[in-house]
């Protein structure tokens, strides 16, 4: 998991609104599905525009989930701003993701 | 279940004493674990139950939705037919395995047809509800309609195809019905500019629009301006082939709209008219009212169109040449890029990425176009130092080109942008094989070496504020930019000193009116102050990489 956390501290990134994401899935999957959708919604309340998602599926993709570093799906992994964090499950524990994301519930 | 891989085994331990996964495979919220050895999905019970359960279902909807589901390998013959309804026709008939559709009785298609249809499936496109007839074996006529779409193995090469057929000998009269009337539809098209006529199935005119009736037949296109009555596909037959107008490629795209099998038909071509060369654009689509109205043609003047189209290519041209924008690809002669060019992939890198860590093994190399990477060395896992910077004019995994197949240091993107990737072992097949690429690459290591060296004196030698400015004035050269956004700690990161260090350098340097700083915002003012006042090393650098690539 090279990618889970680096040890550099910068706090902010190049372009500093943007969230980047990628979300790993197995197919259609029970959790995966329920991790797109829950995704989605969050990022339609609290980032509106302002963030990127790529959704790789393993089954198909799956040497780039291992060159991520990505051994279970559904995975989330935000790769911009920093720091870079990683959330595994179906995402349904909404506090958990906002905390991973670094997006504070009551500001937006 | 696939059979796990000792290095499976040992992750599934690694998984269990990690509290959040193990939490997230506890609750049932996970899928699939992947095999590190072999990038296998393992899925877990639940969700091999929930996928099964879901194929059973899509495959009981296609059995309900169709009469038959076919598969073709890739050379396009069929390799199995299962359906409810197996009957004595040309179509469901278990005799029609190892066979092409081509190849069946079928008798509503031409040559043509046939021709356009298997350059379709030869470019692997996605069809549907092609009509085929034919007659069963005691003599009555039978329609089928089928769809069909191919099929890749997971390394994306083309398998063959697959999809369902459906007997319409009773649907066809009932779907027609269900259209709407004609009457207002015929009279909107008189309004319109573009010459338009209506054909029936077999290809007469059986009505036409004010701007066809005007149309002067002398013009010498193919059909425009032809009576009500006459055969538009016999006049397009009869008119052969020259240099600017196919008319059997018409009258093939025509009959194809008019049998169901396309939704749209554009062919465009030439025509000398009195007052100089025309080009035309024919649109052929189906009619959608009753009665025997088929196919609606319309012919519209493209001559300003494909003016604007040319020009459109030039600027396509120009903007393609854009893309090459790493210097260590864009020094290579066409003919090798080209070969190279298969192998790379545009990503975008994004602040903070890690690329390599030390000792891992490389698995692709970079080439960056406005993005940024630094190497940084580590020492005592908490200090590190940055000891090259890569942007456009080079390359990062540059010991893969010296043979060694892992990094020694850390690459951390620094500043956001475009690259293009290519695998490792594609990577060292290409460069044994491009001499081109050897030298640039030889090239630059040497260069980067140089830089390594020098910045390994500057840091023993110079002091906070000089190799800030010949930090920033490197990353200024870099990403061709005067703003860029970096923090302190990141800064302080790479030059491998203490934060207070770069505030006070960064705050004498604000005070030379050299650069603004605002909350991470950095902007360069005085371009030339900052390079004077950067150590001697930038410009011995700088000095180096010009030289060179000239």
């Amino acid at each position: 998991m090279q990618r889970k956390r680096t040890k550099v501290r910068a706090s902010s990134p190049g372009v500093e609104t943007v969230v980047v994401m990628r979300l790993y899935i197995s197919g259609n999957a029970p959790n995966s599905m329920r991790a797109i959708a829950n995704l989605e919604a969050i990022c339609q309340e609290y980032l509106k525009d302002a963030y990127k998602l790529e959704v790789v599926d393993v089954f198909e993709q799956p040497a780039r989930a291992l060159a991520d570093g990505i051994l279970v799906t559904p995975s989330l992994a935000k790769m911009a701003p920093t720091p870079v964090a990683s959330i595994v499950g179906n995402l349904s524990d909404r506090s958990s993701v906002l905390l991973a994301l670094g997006i504070d519930g009551k500001d937006r | 279940m696939q059979a796990a891989s000792p290095a499976f085994q040992d992750l599934l331990r690694r998984l269990l004493n990690a509290p959040l996964e193990r939490q997230a495979i506890e609750s049932g919220q996970v899928d699939a674990i992947l095999d590190p050895a072999t990038g296998a999905s393992i899925l877990l019970p639940a969700a091999q139950d929930a996928m099964r359960e879901s194929q059973l279902h899509a495959h009981s909807l296609v059995k309900l939705s169709s009469d038959w589901q076919w598969e073709h390998d890739k050379d396009f013959r069929f390799t199995s037919c299962e359906g409810s309804r197996i009957v004595s026709s040309a179509f469901g008939d278990k005799t029609i395995v190892g066979k092409r559709l081509w190849d069946l009785p079928f008798d509503n298609m031409t040559e043509v047809d046939w021709q356009a249809h298997r350059s379709a499936v030869q470019h692997h496109a996605v069809y549907r509800n092609l009509e085929l007839r034919s007659r069963d074996h005691a003599g009555a006529v039978c329609f089928f309609s089928l769809s069909g779409e191919p099929v890749f193995d997971k390394r994306g090469r083309f398998k063959g195809y697959r999809g369902t057929a459906r007997e319409i000998s009773n649907l066809t009269p009932a779907e027609g019905a269900s259209q709407p009337s004609s009457g207002i539809l015929l009279g909107a098209l008189d309004a319109l500019l573009a010459q338009i006529c209506v054909l029936d199935s077999s290809g007469t005119v059986i009505y036409s629009n004010a701007a066809w009736r005007a149309f002067a037949a002398t013009r010498g296109c193919p059909g425009i301006g032809l009576a009500e009555g006459a055969s538009y596909l016999a006049v397009c037959d009869n008119a052969g082939a020259d240099d600017c107008v196919n008319g059997s490629a018409m009258a093939a795209g025509i009959r194809q709209v008019i049998a169901g099998q396309r939704r749209l038909f554009r062919y465009e071509y030439g025509c000398n008219t009195p007052t100089g060369r025309c080009r035309f654009m024919l649109t052929a689509r189906p009619f959608a009212g009753d009665g025997p109205a088929s196919v609606v043609i319309s012919h519209e003047e493209a001559t300003m169109r494909e003016r604007a189209d040319q020009s459109l290519h030039i600027d396509d041209l120009v903007a393609k040449r854009v893309p090459i924008a790493n210097r260590v690809l864009a020094a290579m002669p066409l003919e090798e890029y080209r070969c190279l060019s298969d192998g790379l992939e545009p990503v975008f890198l994004n602040f903070g990425d890690v690329l390599y860590e030390p000792g891992d093994p490389i698995r692709y190399v970079y080439f960056p176009g406005d993005s940024l990477v630094s190497l940084l060395t580590q020492v005592e896992e908490r200090m590190t130092l940055e000891v090259g910077l890569i942007g456009s004019e080079g390359m990062v995994g540059i010991s893969l080109a010296l043979g060694v197949s892992s990094s020694p240091m850390r690459a951390l993107v620094q500043g956001t942008g475009a690259a293009m990737r290519m695998e490792a072992g594609r990577f060292q097949l290409e460069l044994k094989q491009s001499p081109s690429l050897q030298r640039e690459l030889y090239r630059y290591s040497h260069l980067l070496m140089a830089q390594f060296t020098q910045t390994a004196a500057c840091n023993r030698f110079h002091g906070v504020e000089a190799r800030l400015a010949r930090w920033l004035s490197m990353t200024r050269d870099r990403v061709s930019s005067d703003r860029f956004h970096l923090t302190h700690d990141f800064m302080a990161d790479m030059l491998g000193v203490r934060r207070v260090g770069i505030t006070n350098a960064a705050t004498t340097l604000r005070e030379r009116r050299l650069i603004e700083y605002n909350r991470g915002d950095i902007t360069i003012l005085d371009r030339k102050g900052l390079n004077a006042a950067a150590c001697v090393c930038y410009r011995v650098v700088k000095n180096l990489f010009d030289g060179l690539r000239r």
